[in-house]
């Protein structure tokens, strides 16, 4: 792009965060002004729109009466979450949805809010130019929420992060033998919830926080897991690493059900519906009566 | 012949875009309407479709300035259903993160200030210096807003000795600034002769129509929830609340200045004053009950009420937020004052930032619109 950048700024339905951070762009620090690029109050003067937050009812007619004024080349960018997915107020009832929606959105710059660092650079990216990041601001301190990332050897498939994920980001999937757990990071409002609860710290927010994109459906993490055949029927039902989280954890917690490794192991092994039947029943009583019998001896 | 103006609704503003009517008469603002709405997000509705612990990342996105303090008013308010105390240091940490961001917020609303007065050198200096404050908030939270730092019975992360010589560090770094903001509003200052006797807030006015936090201090009020109500540690530690007498858009500037000193000071106290110990508890149940809790938010008293019906998931919230408050001081602060003046009355009541400059014109005669720029 060889002419100007005028940026046209409309905030709807969001919390605002995003619109500050456009706004913390213009700090000589951030360089924006080196890009020759600049902030403008109507989107007459403007070529760009950055839409933040998602849009309601009331903000529909608005934006796109402000798409139409646009100058061309007419690009619109979707800064923060909420402009990509609505995240946390995606079942809000008067939303009526993320920009892409209503208008034609070109790039989408994903998190809650971005970091201005983000905004500039991928300014600087869609003009093909770079930017010197060299002082200590530009990189991210430890203990940032940026993008996740599964550490596949510890992941077992619990989908407890899905369970207090508090926007809806995660989702699982159970297709053929696989469960997927896939992390959509345009949706997540980084509150690392599933961080903190994850059992086995296999999901963590990493220091990423470049997550610029032209393609929605790209901003996605996923993590693939097996799962178990029941025994008896034959059925997909639990990821196979939790059925040995779960062993271990029975043993380490009590000492003595160690000895009935094998027992728990086949009852565990039984899917909830086989679990009801008659001969199953039987057969956790028995290991039941059995467990309490050791315990009590102890 | 009176002319309606109006201002918005898409300007870049705190909780709400807002439509401003008004109707102005020879330049002279007569009446106000206000449209609400335009960032309705059902956030109420929502809040009653998530558990205790999610609505916390639902209740700091009603507003990206003021997140802190809206996850600390909410869960405040929710350890009264979970029966939750909060550990000491908690209590202290709570403190140091919610002053830290009623100085980003106050040095963010000076920086639009100085952006519609066309101060533009202040504009950079406030807002450059002021991106310590957010790289402090990063660097101790893990985001440069939306925190989440606060959570039900207690608190997430803890300052280690390290982070607080940071903090104690960037303070001394920052400390000329509020002084600098200070001059601009002193007799010659750059900002007083704009904003003295513009929007004045007489104070039975202020009383009358509930005006809260900056915007009624600045009416000679003496009314902080952290004194009034104490929460946290704000009782055991030792600050003023700034009030002045004018009641016009320099007063409240000059509450918010001086503010900052008393920030610096809260923090300072309370890392010098940290207790040790844990920083969160674990919760239990929650009970049936109602409860009702409020915190100062760097706007003014933030209200939340929450009903529980036993389950982990809230029967209903109400939020009263500080903006929503100051919208009908806001209209008294307009009504009689200059229509040029109209920008940076409704700046003054810290909407959070200035209007798009985009106003349309209402002939009354033939109803027809056209737009101007207010500068």
């Amino acid at each position: 792009m060889s002419e100007k950048i005028s940026i046209y700024r409309f905030m709807s339905a969001g919390c605002n965060g995003c619109d500050v951070q456009i706004l913390e762009c213009l700090v000589p620090r951030y360089k924006l002004a080196e890009l020759g690029v600049e902030v403008v109050f109507t989107p007459e003067e403007a070529n760009v729109l950055a839409t933040t937050g998602g849009i309601n009812v009331k903000g529909r007619e608005e934006l796109k009466k402000a798409y139409e004024k646009l100058k061309p080349p007419k690009l619109v960018v979707a800064v923060g979450n909420c402009a990509i997915t609505k995240e946390i107020f995606d079942k809000g009832y008067p939303m009526v949805g993320p920009p892409d929606q209503i208008i034609p959105v070109n790039f989408y710059i994903s998190g809650c809010p971005p970091r201005p660092q983000a905004i500039v650079t991928a300014i600087a990216k869609a003009l093909g130019a770079t930017l010197e990041e060299k002082e200590d601001y530009w990189a991210t301190p430890e203990g940032f929420r940026g993008k996740h990332e599964f550490d596949s050897e510890k992941c077992m498939g619990c989908s407890a992060c899905a369970q207090v994920c508090s926007s809806d980001a995660i989702d699982v999937l159970e297709d053929n033998g696989k469960r997927i757990i896939k992390v959509d990071y345009g949706h997540c409002s980084f509150c690392a919830f599933c961080q903190d609860e994850c059992p086995t710290e296999a999901i963590k927010l990493t220091q990423e926080y470049h997550l610029l994109t032209d393609n929605r459906s790209t901003t996605n993490v996923t993590n693939e897991v097996d799962l178990f055949k029941c025994s008896s029927c034959g059925t997909y039902f639990i990821p196979v690493p939790q059925v040995d989280w779960a062993l271990e954890r029975i043993g380490n917690e009590v000492s003595e059900y160690k000895d009935f490794h094998s027992d728990l192991k086949t009852a565990i092994e039984v899917c909830l519906n086989c679990r009801r039947e008659i001969r199953n029943i039987r057969n956790a009583k028995k290991l039941l009566a059995q467990l309490s019998a050791k315990v009590r001896a102890v | 012949m009176p002319k309606i103006v109006q201002i918005g609704p898409y300007r870049p503003q705190l909780v709400e875009p807002e439509r401003f009517e008004l109707v102005v008469e020879n330049n002279k603002i007569i009446d106000v309407n206000i449209e609400l709405g335009y960032v309705h997000r059902g956030i109420e509705k929502l809040f009653t479709t998530k558990t205790y612990m999610q609505n916390l990342a639902l209740a700091e996105r009603i507003c990206g300035i003021c997140s802190g303090v809206h996850t600390l008013c909410y869960a405040q308010t929710a350890e009264g259903v979970l029966d939750a105390t909060v550990p000491n240091r908690a209590r202290y940490l709570r403190c140091i993160y919610t002053e830290l961001e009623r100085l980003h917020s106050h040095y963010l609303w000076f920086g639009v200030l100085a952006h519609s007065l066309h101060e533009h050198e202040a504009f950079l200096k406030i807002m450059g210096e002021r991106e310590q404050v957010q790289d402090l908030l990063e660097y101790l939270t893990g985001n440069r807003m939306n925190y989440l730092i606060n959570t039900i019975g207690g608190v997430r992360r803890d300052i280690t000795p390290e982070k607080a010589e940071k903090i104690r560090k960037v303070l001394n770094n920052m400390k000329p600034l509020p002084s600098y903001i200070l001059s601009l509003l002193d007799d010659n200052g750059a900002f007083t002769k704009k904003t003295k006797g513009v929007g004045i807030l007489p104070k039975e006015k202020a009383l009358a129509v509930g005006a809260v936090g900056p915007t009624l201090r600045g009416s000679g009020i003496k009314s902080d929830v952290r004194k009034d109500d104490p929460y946290a540690a704000y009782g055991e530690l030792d600050f003023e609340v700034v009030t002045e007498e004018d009641g016009d858009v320099r007063a409240k500037s000059l509450v918010r200045a001086r503010e900052n000193f008393e920030s610096v000071k809260i923090i300072e106290q309370a890392l010098d004053n940290l207790p040790s110990g844990e920083i969160a508890v674990k919760l239990g149940k929650p009970l049936e009950k109602e409860e009702v809790g409020r915190a100062e938010a760097p706007r003014g008293e933030l209200v939340y009420y929450i009903k529980s019906n036993g389950t982990n998931i809230p029967e209903r919230v109400k939020v009263r937020t500080p903006s929503f408050a100051n919208d009908f001081a806001l209209i008294e602060m307009l009504r009689g004052d200059m229509l040029q003046n109209a920008r940076v009355i409704i700046e003054s009541i810290d909407p959070c930032f200035a209007c798009t400059d985009r106003v349309a014109v209402v002939d009354t005669k033939t109803s027809k619109k056209r737009r101007m720029i207010l500068k």
